[in-house]
């Protein structure tokens, strides 16, 4: 007689498919919009880069806060990782704040936003391009 | 030399850039045929605007 209640054995794991869809959500990170560019899906790719590299832009532009590793708080560190969220970008927008952040005023508040919300779209968009490189999505 | 980049948005002119640049994020990502993408980006944008708005006002009571 058999178990009738084991569970139905899991298919095999393509480990080099695993490593492929790894190294694209990496590089997806690293780049915004590298990932699905590598999977030559283009229109994605350009709006991946396009719309987390406005919100850097307007985001330093409008002095927001962008986040160090020796934050104060919990608050600190997780805006600190949802601005590494953004990759390379997370440099561009040190790079493009040559005046530093304030927050005094609301568009410093609203920058602080937009540079978080740039990290965590890109963070996103390279987990689904992890997804669609394991093709599960497209 | 370095340029240095100012923007000094409203407070509607910064929710409406926001709006539109995730709603456009969200619909390519989520869509995959041109026509989708547009009804869920206009959609996507649509809600953003009304319960940013609509928080907005529901605050206004305890604003000053």
């Amino acid at each position: 007689m058999t178990d009738e209640t084991a569970a139905p054995e899991a298919p095999p794991v393509d480990s080099k498919r695993e490593v492929f869809a790894l190294a694209i959500a990496v590089a997806g990170w690293i780049v915004p919009g590298l990932g699905h560019a590598l999977l030559k899906m283009w229109g994605r790719a350009v709006a991946c880069l396009l719309t987390v590299g406005l919100l850097v832009f307007f985001g330093a532009g409008m002095r927001g806060n962008i986040f160090t590793s020796g934050g104060n708080d919990a608050f600190d560190t997780l805006g600190y990782l949802a601005d590494l969220g953004a990759g390379s970008f997370f440099f561009l927008a040190k790079s493009l704040e040559t005046s530093g952040p304030d927050v005094s005023r609301a568009d410093g508040d609203y920058g602080t936003r937009f540079l978080a919300a740039a990290g965590v779209l890109n963070l996103l968009a390279a987990l689904h391009a992890y997804e669609a490189a394991r093709g599960r999505k497209a | 030399m370095s340029a240095t980049i100012a923007f000094n948005l409203s407070h509607l002119q910064a929710m409406l850039l926001f709006a539109l640049v995730i709603s456009i994020a969200f619909g390519f990502l989520s869509r995959r045929k041109p026509v989708d993408r547009v009804k869920y980006i206009v959609w996507s944008l649509f809600l953003f605007l009304l319960i940013g708005v609509g928080i907005g006002w529901a605050m206004y009571p305890f604003s000053r």
